[in-house]
């Protein structure tokens, strides 16, 4: 039995009147990739951004290895060992691909004064130039984030959160928007990362093929309450799930 | 060849009061002085993207520790320095954290709602500052030798300059430095970085106060006579000017703008009048067709000539 890292516990989102997130728990183990998949407007992304202390939910528990992180601070998440992207990107635009990555070493790179000083950390520059060369961004090491092309700003948030050596990785739609090329290799990169790195993925996405392919188990969200989980193909086979997709005809065809 | 030019830079800077009249050596502190405001202008807004207009309120809280130091305390020059930045410094902790509540245009306002009202604490607190008579700044002595001219001030000034272009390189290249520039470009993803947003702002703040008020005692050692009028609002706007005319965000515009900018508006003295007037038109022509900057406006322009 594989240890629970993530626990989400009957959370609950109120925004006014309207219930974005309704007694929603979810457990990751660790080692896995778990993928969070509904219709538009499922809670997925406010569950996210709970999970990353962006939002507060209303009641309900947040665990992660053991430790209440319900109230910490979304600044403390990169401490704990947890890395997020942003869905609509969030890169530091001005900044060449090093810095942005040298950012997500932020927490590394502290210590004493002299070592706060250093401009490239050694020890903590062979990780960045190791996820640089991982993420597949070598030859932009000294371009600016804002002048990559789509593909590759996508691949630098997940190259800047892998900087924060995280033991979970949250990604917001991390395949949104790429190509069936892209999508292969982000494929093979998380796996590869699940497998011999033992690092933890919780992903919310709606490119399935990604999803099916990659994901240990996969929780399904509608109007934001959980309404199936399990393997992909027990998911995939859930009549609830595939009414939430297409439809009361299509789940009784 | 960078190295060259530096070094042509150096020579340069240590003959001038040899060569030349004493105006020019005066001239000369007074663009370094204005380097030192530039730079601290540079890390709040250019580096950490923090609207501050308070400059010239920490500018004169320097010049004031300064002549405080000298005439009450009798400290010795060095000290009297490093005072003049620290008690910026904390003023400005304690007005950043009131003010780094807010963002954007409100900062700015903020800000500049600071630098109005101590620009009156300056007029109405007679015994430190004179009031509206003004302020006879003491000699500031150094090892017991009396600095008296400008001559005489110009290598220490020169000293403390190099020192402060040192110290913001050093920043620019820490670990705080790269989360300035983070909770410029993106405060979430800053946050998810784990940089502390707010505490990276306040160290912004203070530390562009601490410049200003360095560069307030650099004045205080060659100037002789200090009035508050020339504390407001006009010289925020005349080191922000210089900044933008610069290139913003980048480091050498900062003091390539201090200089050039210091030259025009040195010039511009024959014409009060029309100083301001000047001034907002440059930093509105700036703002539209070089917003980078005079020297990546120059830069640009020569690769598209080349290329031509």
């Amino acid at each position: 039995m594989r240890k629970e890292l993530l626990k989400v516990e009957n959370v609950t989102v109120r925004f006014g009147g309207l219930v974005a997130v309704n007694d929603f728990s979810l457990n990751v183990a660790q080692g896995t990739i778990h993928a969070l998949i509904g219709p538009n407007g499922a809670g997925k992304s406010t569950t996210f951004n709970c999970i990353s202390r962006f939002y507060q939910p209303t009641s309900g528990r947040i665990v992660f290895d053991d430790t209440d992180i319900t109230h910490a601070p979304a600044s403390e998440m990169a401490r704990y060992g947890i890395a997020r992207s942003f869905q609509n990107l969030e890169l530091f635009n001005e900044l060449t691909v090093l810095e942005n990555v040298m950012i997500g070493a932020h927490v590394h790179c502290g210590g004493s004064l002299p070592d706060r000083l250093q401009a490239k950390p050694p020890a903590v520059m062979r990780h960045i130039e190791e996820v640089i060369e991982r993420t597949g961004l070598g030859p932009y090491r000294e371009h600016k984030a804002r002048n990559l092309d789509f593909g590759h700003q996508k691949l630098l948030e997940l190259a800047r959160a892998l900087a924060i050596r995280p033991r979970l990785l949250l990604l917001d739609e991390p395949a949104a928007g790429l190509r069936n090329r892209e999508i292969a290799s982000l494929d093979r990169l998380l796996t590869d990362l699940v497998r011999t790195d033992g690092l933890t993925v919780l992903i919310v996405e709606h490119v399935m093929q990604l999803v099916m392919s990659i994901s240990d188990r996969v929780t399904v969200l509608n109007f934001g309450t959980k309404i199936a989980e399990g393997t992909p193909q027990e998911v995939r086979n859930d009549p609830a799930v595939i009414e939430a997709y297409l439809g009361k005809e299509a789940a009784h065809a | 060849m960078r190295i060259l030019g530096l070094l042509a830079a150096m020579a340069g800077l240590i003959v001038l009061p040899l060569i030349s009249s004493g105006y020019v050596v005066y001239l000369a502190n007074l663009l370094l002085t204005f380097t030192v405001l530039c730079l601290g202008m540079h890390i709040v807004i250019g580096e950490a993207g923090q609207f501050s207009l308070a400059q010239a309120a920490f500018y004169g809280i320097g010049i004031y520790t300064s002549g405080l130091a000298n005439t009450a305390f009798g400290w010795p020059l060095p000290l009297s320095v490093l005072a003049s930045g620290l008690v910026a410094a904390l003023v400005g902790l304690c007005i950043g954290t009131l003010a780094l509540r807010m963002r954007d245009i409100y900062l700015a306002l903020a800000t500049f709602a600071f630098g109005e009202a101590m620009q009156w604490v300056f007029l109405s607190w007679t015994p430190v500052t004179g009031g509206p008579n003004g302020l006879r700044i003491p000699p500031a002595s150094l090892l017991g030798f009396e600095i008296v001219n400008d001559r005489q001030a110009y290598p220490v000034v020169l000293a403390i300059t190099i020192l402060m272009i040192w110290a913001t390189v050093v920043i620019a290249r820490s670990r705080l430095g790269r989360a300035f520039r983070a909770v410029r470009e993106s405060e979430v993803a800053a946050l998810a970085m784990g940089v502390s947003v707010q505490t990276t702002k306040l160290a912004a703040f203070a530390l562009s106060a601490f410049f200003a008020g360095v560069a307030g005692a650099m004045f205080a050692i060659y100037s002789t006579y200090i009035h508050p009028d020339s504390l407001g609002f006009q010289t925020t706007i005349l080191v922000l000017t210089m900044v933008v005319v610069g290139g913003l965000g980048s480091f050498s515009g900062a003091i390539g703008g201090a200089i050039v900018f210091g030259l025009i508006s040195e010039l511009l003295r024959q014409a009060p009048s029309y100083q301001e007037i000047i001034y907002g038109l440059i930093l509105i022509v700036f703002m539209m067709f070089a917003p980078r900057g005079l020297f990546a406006f120059i830069g640009d322009n020569l690769k598209r000539f080349a290329r031509a």
